[in-house]
């Protein structure tokens, strides 16, 4: 049984307005008991309680900074709540900044296998996926090249190829309907909807309301760190963007 | 329970175990890799130093180079080794902050990066300095290499502790690698890398290594390579006791830190 579960859970993010503290500073603060004023605390997540079973397809939608990203990343085990539980049943696969932490001295094929030993892989169930990661990411020859000498284009090319290609119960994915250009984002698209269909838990994330609206059965509306609305995809996407026109009307 | 936790955290550092064994095998090439010596250049520092130190110090002093070459060699080996471990240790969490952003694992496989990468190094320069040794002084302390394991099990965990404690005060406060790098330059000379520990004996000032547990490591190398005996019993007890208080220390901030070290980054 997959289960994913959020009780009461909030979030505070401890905000230093000038960067990194100095040691200086540390210890003149320990040595004098003044409150260091450079740091304020930002409530990311405030009281949220979820539940995610067996065959749950999430999305979860709001403006930017409401908290989406943050909520998946309390989710995956990466953030630990402040307040509140989370309870876990299942092995957890995330797909967040998918560009992001390749080593860019090491060829194509090393990133491939550091990224599934990263995921859980051996060299014995990767041996498999190997040829199959490298023949989806169509990048033929140049996965014998450092990555340092990839566009930005391929890096997601790879990144995508390697991130969904792992075997998961719980899968929980930020942005990355839109990856490549138009031809690998129609493959992408296709890849997505296979791995949603393997999945048994499926939460997330992007502003492409058709998307969420076509993959997904429950959709939650995140505003302010709060679940501002939760409950079937059409219903939920038209209060969101009944709202997103007013603003505007009440701008203009 | 505790125990529970620790055991269960050691197993998960296992089960990631090729994703930081691949991540030292790209940092050891890419080290290398438009470099015509490769590997070599990895030798050179203490080759060179040995060399300098040995023009210098053996006409200041009056030692006998086939003597304090290999015991300098050693030495070095060392001492790169806790430099490099401190130093890149600062880094270690920042060059691994986009995975520590991508999913939840064992920071402390981070700092295991850096040692291992840093203890590769070591090695290779130290079976320099044994054959070096053999060279000069013959074959006969062969035997007492067995005495090497256990001391080199100790290295590995002493550094893998510092590149953790310095990598987290690093994130906590960026100026420790600043304080790190004057803190090795005092301790270069506190510890008996450059000259032999009686030295400091002869003037009365033996305590400065005495009370050094650094010290107590480099004889460990130094006893069975040099001398083909056992290491001492108190620099045997020193590093122990130094080692213990590092993994206790360690374990603490792993205990603090592992879910809290994200939101420094």
């Amino acid at each position: 049984m997959a289960h994913l579960r959020l009780e009461h859970v909030g979030l505070d993010f401890h905000v230093r307005t000038h960067g990194r503290i100095s040691l200086k500073e540390y210890i003149l603060k320990g040595m004098f008991r003044t409150r260091s004023s450079t740091s304020t605390v930002v409530r990311a997540l405030d009281d949220i309680s979820l539940d995610f079973g067996e065959g749950d397809r999430v999305g979860i939608i709001g403006h930017n900074g409401a908290g989406k990203s943050t909520l998946l990343k309390v989710l995956a085990g990466i953030y630990e709540p402040t307040h509140g539980q989370r309870a876990v049943e299942g092995k957890i696969a995330s797909l967040f900044d998918i560009t992001l932490g390749f080593e860019p001295e090491a060829s194509g094929w090393e990133n491939i296998a550091f990224r599934s030993y990263f995921q859980g892989e051996t060299p014995r169930t990767l041996k498999s996926k190997m040829e199959a990661i490298a023949e989806f990411s169509e990048l033929g020859d140049f996965l014998n090249m450092p990555v340092r000498y990839y566009s930005a284009g391929m890096c997601v090319r790879l990144a995508f190829s390697i991130a969904t290609a792992i075997e998961t119960e719980i899968l929980i994915v930020d942005e990355v309907l839109s990856a490549g250009d138009l031809a690998f984002q129609h493959k992408a698209r296709k890849r997505i909807e296979e791995l949603l269909a393997r999945a048994r838990v499926v939460v997330l994330v992007s502003h492409d309301l058709g998307s969420v609206a076509a993959l997904c059965e429950r959709v939650i509306w995140m505003d302010h760190g709060h679940i501002r609305l939760q409950g079937p995809p059409a219903q939920v996407i038209a209060a969101y963007q009944a709202m997103a026109t007013a603003g505007e009307r009440l701008a203009a | 329970m505790q125990r529970q936790i620790a055991s269960d955290y050691l197993a998960e550092i296992w089960r990631l175990r090729y994703f930081w064994m691949s991540l030292v095998r790209v940092d050891l090439r890419s080290k290398y890799r438009r470099s015509i010596l490769g590997i070599g250049w990895s030798l050179m520092h203490p080759i060179f130093m040995t060399i300098v130190f040995c023009s210098v110090f053996a006409t200041l002093f009056g030692l006998d180079i086939r003597t304090y070459a290999p015991f300098l060699l050693v030495g070095l080996a060392f001492w790169n080794y806790v430099s490099g471990v401190a130093h890149q240790g600062c880094q270690c969490f920042i060059v691994g902050e986009p995975y520590i952003r991508q999913q939840s694992a064992p920071i402390a496989i981070y700092p295991l990066r850096t040692t291992l990468a840093c203890g590769f190094h070591f090695l290779i320069a130290l079976v320099v300095a044994i054959l070096l040794s053999f060279v000069l002084g013959g074959v006969h302390h062969l035997p007492a290499l067995v005495y090497l394991v256990p001391a080199l099990v100790l290295i590995f965990l002493f550094g893998w502790c510092l590149a953790l404690l310095c990598g987290v005060l690093n994130v906590l406060f960026q100026d420790t690698q600043h304080v790190i790098e004057i803190l090795l330059q005092v301790l270069f000379y506190l510890t008996p890398i450059m000259y032999p520990a009686d030295m400091l004996a002869k003037r009365r000032i033996g305590w400065v290594a005495a009370c050094n547990p650094l010290a107590g490591l480099v004889e460990m190398l130094r006893k069975p390579i040099l001398e083909g005996a056992a290491p001492s019993a108190a620099s045997v007890a020193m590093v122990l006791a130094l080692v213990t208080v590092g993994l206790l220390v360690c374990a603490w901030t792993l205990a603090r830190m592992q879910r809290r070290l994200v939101f420094y980054l």
